[in-house]
């Protein structure tokens, strides 16, 4: 009692201050940082975007949405959702896999995750295509065992291209939800188990909902990085198959449409940008804590 | 209504488990009655939970068979069994409510909404946390988490409870007023229950029948009373309350009565071994009584034994006081009610004497070659 009365106008009083000071001091490097190398440039790509040459205009902006522009922006979101549902289905279940394996397969495992990470974007797609070109590995193999007449036609379709995308970017989506399993508490599963639940029942009650975060966290890495590739596209497919980012790389470095490739960059900006702050919402909502 | 009904509810029979090369339960036998609420108790790594994992069904034995109210369940899942656990940890689930987490166990029942309402609403309040539904279970106090788990497990008005050190992580108080609280609430609703525990005071608190277990076996398998004054080991001995032992080798033996050398002196005590024989001989600090002079006036009487030595230590406990007395190297320990021993010194001459009748005479397991 004595204690409690003595102790509480202290933390009461001094705490939260302490804490809001922590918290801004600690923050500040982070904020100077983002705010000259991210928010500067991005209020310059919006400005530039808009500035047509008789002032504001809308203009660029217009010319996204013809059917070939809306065409690449479908191209890209298809990109993305194909590259992030198939990474789910693979990364989810590999996670847990992760999880449950001991010693040195664990230790195996989590090298094949991370030792790509330290590869360049640029080599790993470049792997690819020396796997998938018609003279390729692949082809060379399939040949040989008398299992095609011809080479098939492999690199530069949209299957190459999908393929690429999620082994690269497969290691984002698994990541995170590695992260949070790991933590899982099995005996949340037994308790399951004995109110009644089937594995399947206890898997989507209580697995599911507590993983979610890291389900949020890895497909909103993965759908950001996707949406917005560029060496992956440019590599596997090419022309063909025009997204956002090698229309923004076009527009700068060839066409010298700066304002055009601002306003694209605009877009894919946005993009992006909502497919975050959805997965933040569902994490909120539906989320543990 | 309250007491056990004595018709066999949980029969474990001949039950082994082994990790690898570890035999974490060998061949143990329990059967609980009906209402019944019988305890484990036993150091760390006894077997204790394993025992609990084979009756909810989250392991399996390799020998043996459960039945639970007359079903052999030995090799159905847990989710089929309808045994109710509250984990040591509660294991809530930290992404439900309060009631959502009472609410488990009949949702994934496919009950009707209203039915699992009202039940929620009725156990909560069986457990006094009616006003605490809506709230989330990382916002409780440890005691409060406590009950969740348990009116998580009687939502579903399982056929058997078992508790995992359900008290352990409370402080002491409160842990105290929880055994009182939960035994009258088992009797209430006549649940057969199964209780895991390493406090002694606990299982002799709360336990119909105390089961201690040693290295995956039951030692002994009795009443709280019975356990307490006729422990039938060593083992039960030293683990169930306290005592004074010294070891000794037989000297005579007749009519059910040992005389054992021992370094305090001569001892007798109500046992059958023969002359010769390495035993250790104890007695409950509570039955020695402490005579200030040794000019003793119950000089003859064979039904008692006597010590001489001298007081090392009085110890003031509130209601009672221990002294510890020196003779022969040994240090025996006696209790008085109250201020019995106000007039005792350290360095004091002192006569310890108790009944033959509560004196103990095990085999010595340390002297076997
Ligand atoms: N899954 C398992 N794999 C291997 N060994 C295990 C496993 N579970 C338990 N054991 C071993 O079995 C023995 C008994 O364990 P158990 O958990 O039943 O003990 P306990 O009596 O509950 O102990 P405590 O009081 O510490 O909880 C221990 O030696 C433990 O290491
Ligand atoms: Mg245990």
């Amino acid at each position: 009692m004595t204690d409690t009365a003595v102790r509480t106008p202290v933390t009461a009083v001094t705490r939260p201050d302490n804490d809001r000071w922590l918290t801004l001091g600690f923050a500040a490097p982070a904020t100077v940082v983002l705010a000259l190398l991210f928010v500067l440039p991005l209020a310059l790509l919006l400005v530039a975007s808009v500035a047509g040459p008789a002032g504001f205009s809308l203009a660029e902006y217009g010319r996204l949405t013809t059917p070939h522009y809306l065409g690449v922006i479908w191209n890209s979101l298809r990109l993305a959702v194909l590259t992030t549902g198939i990474a789910f289905a693979i990364g989810y279940p590999a996670a847990f896999a992760l999880a449950r394996a001991r010693g040195v397969v664990r230790s195996a495992l989590l090298a094949t995750l991370f030792l790509p990470l330290a590869a360049s974007v640029i080599v790993k797609a470049f792997a690819w295509t020396i796997l998938l070109r018609s003279d390729g590995i692949v082809n060379t193999v399939l040949l040989a065992l008398g299992l095609v007449d011809e080479p098939i036609r492999m690199i530069f379709t949209e299957t190459a291209l999908i393929v690429g995308a999620v082994n690269i970017f497969l290691p984002f989506m698994i990541l995170p939800i590695y992260a949070v399993v790991a933590q899982l508490d099995h005996r949340l599963v037994d308790a399951a188990a004995t109110l009644g639940a089937s594995p399947a029942v206890a898997f989507v009650r209580v697995v599911v909902p507590l993983t979610l975060p890291g389900i949020i966290a890895g497909v909103a890495l993965v759908f950001s990085l996707s949406v917005s590739a560029y060496v992956v596209p440019t590599l596997l497919i090419g022309e063909r198959y025009p997204t956002l980012s090698t229309t923004i790389a076009k527009a700068f470095l060839l066409a010298r449409q700066p304002a055009f490739g601002a306003a694209a960059g605009v877009v894919l900006l946005a993009i992006t940008l909502a497919a975050v702050a959805l997965s933040a919402r569902l994490g909120r909502s539906g989320g543990s804590r | 209504m309250s007491s056990p009904d004595g018709a066999p509810h949980v029969v474990i029979r001949s039950v082994s488990k082994r990790y690898g090369p570890l035999t974490v339960l060998d061949r143990v036998d329990l059967t609980v009655a009906r209402g019944e609420l019988v305890t484990l108790l036993g150091p760390s790594g006894c077997g204790k939970t394993t025992l609990l994992r084979l009756v909810a069904g989250l392991a399996t034995p390799e020998e043996g068979a459960i039945a639970i109210a007359g079903r052999d369940v030995t090799r159905v899942p847990p989710h089929r069994r309808n045994v109710g656990v509250v984990f040591q940890s509660y294991a809530l689930f930290p992404h439900l409510t309060v009631a959502g987490n009472v609410a488990f166990g009949l949702a994934v029942r496919g009950r009707p909404r209203e039915e699992i309402d009202r039940a929620v609403a009725r156990t909560l309040s069986l457990v006094r946390l009616e006003h605490l539904g809506s709230r989330r279970v990382s916002a409780l106090s440890g005691g409060q988490q406590q009950r969740v788990a348990l009116a998580r497990a009687l939502a579903v008005e399982p056929e058997v409870l078992l508790f995992d050190e359900a008290l352990s992580a409370l402080d002491r108080n409160l842990r105290e007023d929880m055994q009182v609280e939960l035994r009258r609430l088992l009797r209430e609703i006549g649940a057969t229950a199964i209780f895991v525990t390493h406090d002694q005071d606990e299982a002799l608190t709360m336990s119909d029948r105390i089961a201690v277990m040693n290295g995956g076996r039951i030692e002994q398998l009795a009443d709280p009373k019975t356990l307490y004054a006729r422990p039938a080991t060593l083992f039960t001995l030293g683990f169930v309350g306290q005592s004074t032992r010294v070891r000794g080798t037989v000297a005579a033996a007749a009519d059910g009565v040992v005389t054992v050398d021992t370094p305090v002196g001569r001892l007798s005590a109500m046992g059958h071994f023969a002359a010769g024989s390495p035993v250790v001989v104890a007695a409950r600090p509570e039955h020695l009584n402490v005579v200030a002079d040794a000019a003793g006036h119950d000089g003859g009487d064979r039904a008692r034994n006597r010590v001489d030595g001298r007081v090392r230590a009085v110890i003031f406990q509130g209601s009672r006081s221990r002294i510890e007395v020196e003779a022969g190297g040994e240090t025996l320990l006696a209790e008085l009610p109250g201020r019995g021993a106000a007039d005792l010194r350290p360095g004091d001459d002192a006569r310890l004497v108790w009944p033959v009748a509560e004196t103990f005479v095990y085999p010595d397991p340390e002297a076997r070659p």
